[in-house]
């Protein structure tokens, strides 16, 4: 990038001011000492890279005084690259507007086109890099007078990176920063601190992890305190023991004695329970059989009245047979008679008229006869009325015999009842008919005598002479008469057959002791009656033979069973039962004694010899005793404190469980790290930070200084008058002088420091011209042009010039006589061609 | 054949950086590992798993808290009375002896491999399956010796490895855990390693088996994501393996970003932050602000103040926490093109362990807390972002000032 073109609208002194650029290699501007020289190098500097107009610190060369009242400020550049291309740069500031920075426009060949078109083919640097590295004049020598001897070396060092000299301050102050947390041997800074606090923090959470050794310890101690109290508690358990069989033994003392008393009771008795059950089993059968006798006694007195057997009775049974036959006789009258009522009645109905005469004797029927011949067919008939009143009796008389009969099965008591009125009915109907004919015959005869008129006939016979076929009725009265005989035949069989039982009847009764009546019914149940007495009389008879019997046996049995037992009672020595009893009793309480004996005993048998023991001399077991249970009272005492003691082991292990002091304690640690960290961390931070940006200028000039040497070799041989030719780096730079002695740079006087320095600077703009390739602006305070030096200073200025445009800005005649260049010379108003 | 493996229980262990928390929710993340472990053995005894590989690092601490101890040998015997084989093995931190454990004895519980001799023991399961568990128990806090190359080789039961160990890395000075090589374990071809020491959950070899499952309960902000144990099931026929993990973590931790780009309200911000910090269940949020040249010095200090972190925690649900804010440098270094690349390198350079630890031994060698710091990735990561931070926002301010 070279510049053409420089026009100035208004900057320090200047005012439409332009200089053009002819050459491309160096330019000289030549003017007396506050000419402006150094308002051009800051022209150039602000239009590329901005005014300024704040209030801060500026280099020397920047601090110019700007025209007052002139606006706007600035003007432009006019660069040309390889390419040919054109840039124009113009930048203007009007007061009150815009940024203090001024206003850029870009033009590429005349047209507007955006800043960074330009700036990035300058890789975007900023005015620091420009002012530090191509800027060779008064200020950077003021400023590397500044540096210590010290520090300049490390710039020489770092020269191989752009800004180094801010980047190196930037580093200072972190290092200084990370100094201000942490030293390796301080003692008062934040992080050294927090160490010792966090040592000390360190040392309380031991402490508290004693928490752990005591639980630990304290977990042994009751291990211990428990197998003590095991031991102990096992001893008292042995005397417990002890102490427990002789109370036992003390307490069995009077069971002992009890048993030695019992035993003293013994006394042999002679008993055989054999025996002795024998003789109670036959006292109890002999009670039993005397039971028995009595009961068998008591009975035959129930039997004592038996009759023998009575013929009489025999032989009125054996009649029966006949009395059924008669019975059997008897009903067929019975029915015969009814059959010839039946046919009389039968007649009669056909016949009212034969009822009016039937009873007529063979006489009267004559008469009838007769009167009916005499008679014109009408006469009188006796009344009726009259005669029909007896036959009712005697009707109703049978009728009610019939009833008795029939009710004799059913009812014995009405039946009797009904059959004697029956009886009595018929006799009285009986006597009443006998009397009613008899006044009949008398009526009949008054009346014929009275009446023998017609009247009279019908009423003598009651029958109606008119109508009246008297042969007929006379045939039909005839046959009346016929079965009025054979009825009066039957009735007298009857009465035969009756008289025949009435005997019997009265013999039945006067045996069977009760009234019988004389019909065939009762008799027959008199005799059925009788059968079964004898029958009954048989069997009582029979029972008390077999009751008679048994007595006797019974007897017999009971005398047997006596002599036994007296037998078995001799042989025991006793006159009775219950002396054997008394025996017996004695025998059971000696039993009961041995029982007793024996269970005591048997409960006693382990410890029978200790208790004899123990009885020889009480006073000693009991002393015994006490002495155990004081013993037993220790251990307990002992035992009591362990328990107390582990109780307060556990108490004490409990609490540590509980105890969060550890957790605490460490956690305040905790706390303390997490601040070291942070802070720490902010330490390293500076601290790395200056690290870093030492590491990366390290870098940028190891990779940059070889190749940088060889022109910075040439440089400083031309600087220093070939008084030093040649720069060698190694582990550090040396420098080799003219007689061919190596120096390390910090052996070099200050001067000699200084060339090399600006020798590495020149060569660093070189070493970076393909990226950035800009002029190299040198005042002559820089550069001593005195005589002597001005060939070699020449050959500099076309050395550097190769690389970049170079501007040199100087006062002195000769050096712009010996560069040969038309000056640009500075006057007001006055245009520069 | 069932089984459960987890390891680094670190009960009673403290918590770093949450001093400022509530004291509520100090206590629930105070007693979240030992929550973890009873869900731990739920699940053991709701699975009827036939074993528990413990691998190691239960306690924090060699000399626990005694109610710490407790309350483990309480989880243990639960674990007995179900009749579960528990096998386990002492890490670098619980490196105690065994009758300081309050575990009472018990066939059911093996304490594997004491004095660091490496030890076998055989079982067979209730339904007849019979297998082997060898490992060893720390003596001291640090192993260097290869132990893994005393494991018998595999007998014909199916066997199991339990180690607490970490694989060789880096400088011998930094192989102290027992310093195994993968290939040495795969060799050894057990059906299943259980391994314990890396908090973070992860399978190092699918065939044979080995795997870390990590912590039971993150502890910090490193230890992100879901916690718990792995349960396994043994085909008991061809004796492959299957396993698959099961969270039992009470409060997780987790890593949120928020990136600024351009200046921001305070308001809104918090708005935006609180939005980022959504969660289903308990959570504690660490917050990277990317872009955090967006906020104003002031604005960017309220940030990193554990009160402001309060007055947002309090706005999130399930009794979230925002425990942590860090800033990450959102925009490239402020320094010239050409020399971006030195920066780079440079960067990357002083940022590998061995130099971090190199120029930090001053620091690092003051204590053991710091020597581990040092080796911590995490730390490194952070110290990084911090420097990117500081350095960026120092150069900026440079230019703007002379801007």
């Amino acid at each position: 990038m070279k510049l053409i073109k420089l026009k100035i609208i208004n900057f320090g002194q200047f005012s439409n001011f332009t200089f053009d650029l002819l050459n491309p290699d160096i330019n000289v501007f030549y003017g007396a000492n506050e000419a402006g020289k150094s308002t051009i190098v800051a022209f150039i500097k602000q239009i590329l890279f901005g005014f300024h107009l704040g209030s801060h610190n500026s280099p020397f060369f920047e601090n110019y005084t700007p025209l007052a009242q002139v606006s706007p400020m600035g003007g432009y550049l006019l660069f040309e690259n390889e390419k040919g291309q054109r840039y124009e740069l113009e930048r203007l500031y009007a007061h009150g507007k815009g940024s203090k920075l001024g206003t850029l426009t870009v033009k590429c060949d005349n047209q507007v086109v955006p800043e960074n078109v330009f700036f990035d083919q300058i890789k975007n640097i900023d005015g620091n890099f420009y002012a530090d590295s191509f800027i060779f004049n008064q200020d950077m020598l003021t400023k590397v007078d500044q540096i210590k001897q010290k520090d300049l070396l490390e710039r020489i060092y770092y020269l191989g990176a752009a800004d180094s000299d801010k980047l190196i301050t930037v580093r200072d102050d972190f290092a200084k920063n990370a100094d201000s947390l942490f030293k390796k041997k301080g003692r008062k800074l934040p992080v050294n601190q927090l160490l010792l606090q966090i040592q000390e923090q360190q040392s309380k959470v031991s402490d508290s992890e004693n928490e752990f050794s005591v639980y630990k310890e304290l977990s042994r101690d009751l291990k211990k305190q428990k197998e003590l109290q095991h031991n102990e508690e096992e001893k008292r358990l042995e005397l417990q023991r002890k102490y427990d069989s002789l109370e036992k033994i003390e307490k069995l003392v009077p069971s002992y004695e009890k048993l030695q008393d019992l035993q003293n009771q013994i006394k042999t008795i002679h008993f055989d329970p054999e025996q002795y059950q024998s003789a109670q089993n036959l006292a109890l059968q002999a009670e039993t059989l005397r039971k028995k006798q009595q009961k068998i006694s008591e009975k035959l007195n129930e039997y004592s009245q038996v009759k023998d057997e009575d013929i009489s009775e025999t032989k009125l049974l054996q009649k029966k047979p006949e009395i059924l036959q008669c019975q059997a006789e008897y009903h067929s009258c019975l029915q015969k008679e009814k059959q010839i009522k039946n046919e009389q009645q039968q007649l009669i109905t056909l016949d009212p008229n034969l009822g009016k005469i039937a009873a007529l004797s063979e006489e009267q029927i004559i008469k009838l006869q007769e009167d009916f011949r005499k008679l014109p067919p009408k006469e009188t008939v006796i009344n009726q009325d009259k005669s029909t009143k007896p036959k009712q009796f005697l009707l109703l008389g049978g009728t009610i015999f019939i009833l008795g009969l029939i009710l004799l099965f059913i009812a014995r008591a009405f039946g009797l009842l009904a059959t004697g009125v029956g009886i009595a009915l018929a006799v009285f109907g009986y006597y009443q008919q006998t009397q009613m004919q008899k006044s009949a015959k008398v009526q009949a005869e008054r009346n014929r005598r009275v009446k023998e008129q017609r009247f009279l006939f019908e009423k003598q016979y009651g029958i109606n002479p008119s109508n009246l076929d008297l042969n007929n009725l006379i045939n039909e009265w005839r046959q009346f008469q016929v079965l009025s005989q054979n009825l009066k035949r039957n009735q007298l069989r009857k009465k035969e057959l009756f008289d025949l039982l009435t005997p019997f009847a009265v013999e039945l009764s006067q045996e069977l002791k009760q009234a019988i009546d004389a019909n065939f019914s009762d008799v027959l149940r008199a005799l059925d009656q009788l059968t079964e007495k004898i029958d009954t009389d048989r069997k009582r008879r029979e029972k008390q033979t077999s009751l008679k019997n048994n007595l006797t046996e019974n007897d017999e049995e009971l005398q047997e069973v006596n002599v036994k037992l007296k037998m078995i009672l001799a042989r025991a020595q006793v006159n009775n039962l219950n002396e054997y009893r008394e025996i017996q009793k004695q025998k059971l309480k000696q039993d009961n004694t041995k029982n007793q004996i024996s269970a005591l005993k048997s409960s006693l048998q382990s410890d029978l010899t200790q208790l004899q023991e123990f009885v020889q001399d009480k006073n000693s077991g009991h002393k015994k005793l006490q002495d155990l249970a004081t013993q037993i009272s220790l251990f307990n005492e002992n035992i009591n404190h362990l328990q107390s003691k582990t109780a307060e082991i556990k108490v004490k292990m409990e609490n540590l469980a509980n105890s969060t002091a550890v957790f605490e304690e460490r956690q305040k640690l905790a706390n303390l790290k997490t601040k070291l960290r942070n802070l720490s961390a902010e330490y390293l931070a500076n601290l790395f930070t200056a690290k870093w940006i030492s590491r990366a200028l390290d870098l940028a000039s190891n990779e940059r200084f070889p190749k940088m040497l060889i022109t910075a070799k040439e440089y400083l041989r031309l600087l220093t008058n070939n008084r030093y030719n040649n720069i060698e780096i190694g582990k550090k730079i040396t420098v080799t002088r003219f007689d061919g002695k190596k120096l390390a740079v910090e052996y070099l006087s200050r001067g000699t420091s200084e060339q090399l320095y600006f020798a590495l600077k020149l060569a660093f703009v070189e070493q970076i011209k393909d990226q950035i390739n800009l002029p190299i602006l040198i005042d002559d305070s820089f550069v001593n042009f005195d005589d002597q030096r001005i060939n070699e200073i020449e050959k500099l200025l076309q050395t550097i010039a190769q690389s970049n445009q170079v501007l040199i800005f100087t006062a002195q005649r000769s050096l712009v006589a010996k560069l040969q260049l038309q000056p640009l010379t500075f006057k007001k108003g006055t245009e520069h061609v | 054949m069932k089984f459960i493996h987890f390891s680094d229980a670190h009960l009673d262990s403290p918590f770093l950086g949450l001093s400022f928390l509530p004291s509520k929710s100090f206590n629930q993340i105070q007693k979240a590992p030992m929550q973890s472990l009873t869900n731990i053995v739920d699940l053991a005894i709701k699975e009827n798993v036939d074993l528990v590989l413990i691998a190691g690092d239960t306690f924090d601490s060699f000399k626990p808290n005694p109610s710490a101890q407790i309350f483990f040998a309480r989880e243990i015997e639960r674990l007995i009375t179900a009749k579960i084989q528990v096998v386990m093995i002492l890490g670098n931190h619980d490196h105690m002896a065994k009758e300081d454990l309050l575990v009472p004895e018990n066939p059911y519980f093996k304490l594997l491999g004491e004095g660091e001799k490496v030890e076998t023991a055989s079982y067979t399961t209730k339904s007849g399956f019979e297998y082997d568990v060898t490992g060893f128990s720390y003596l001291a806090n640090h192993i260097t010796d290869d132990l893994a190359a005393q494991f018998p080789p595999k007998s014909k039961h199916y066997t199991f490895g339990i180690m607490h160990a970490q694989e060789r890395a880096g400088l011998s000075s930094q192989n102290v855990y027992a310093p195994f090589s993968l290939s040495e374990l795969q060799n050894l071809n057990y059906d299943y390693f259980a391994l314990g020491h890396i908090h973070l959950r992860q399978v190092l070899s699918e065939t044979p088996l080995i795997v870390y499952p990590g912590n039971i309960q993150g502890r910090h902000i490193n230890e992100t994501g879901p916690k718990g144990c792995y349960l396994g099931t043994i085909d008991e026929q061809t004796k492959q393996t299957k396993i698959h993990f099961v969270q039992t973590n009470l409060i997780s931790w987790n890593k949120r970003q928020l990136e600024l780009t351009k200046p921001i309200a305070k308001t809104e911000l918090e708005k935006m932050i609180i939005n980022c910090l959504k969660a289903a269940a308990t959570t504690y949020f660490c917050l990277q602000i990317k872009g955090a040249n967006f906020l104003h010095e002031k604005e960017a200090e309220l940030i990193q103040d554990s009160d402001f972190w309060q007055m947002i925690s309090e706005k999130l649900a399930h009794g979230s926490q925002l425990v942590d804010v860090r800033f990450i440098n959102g925009s490239k270094l402020a320094v010239a093109v050409n020399d971006q690349k030195y920066f780079k390198q440079a960067e990357e350079e002083i940022f590998t362990t061995d130099q971090f630890a190199q120029i930090s031994k001053d620091w690092s060698l003051k204590t053991e807390f710091t020597n581990n710091l040092v080796q911590d990735p995490d730390f490194i990561q952070e110290v990084k972002q911090l420097a990117e931070v500081k350095l960026n926002s120092k150069l900026k301010g440079v230019n703007d000032e002379i801007n």
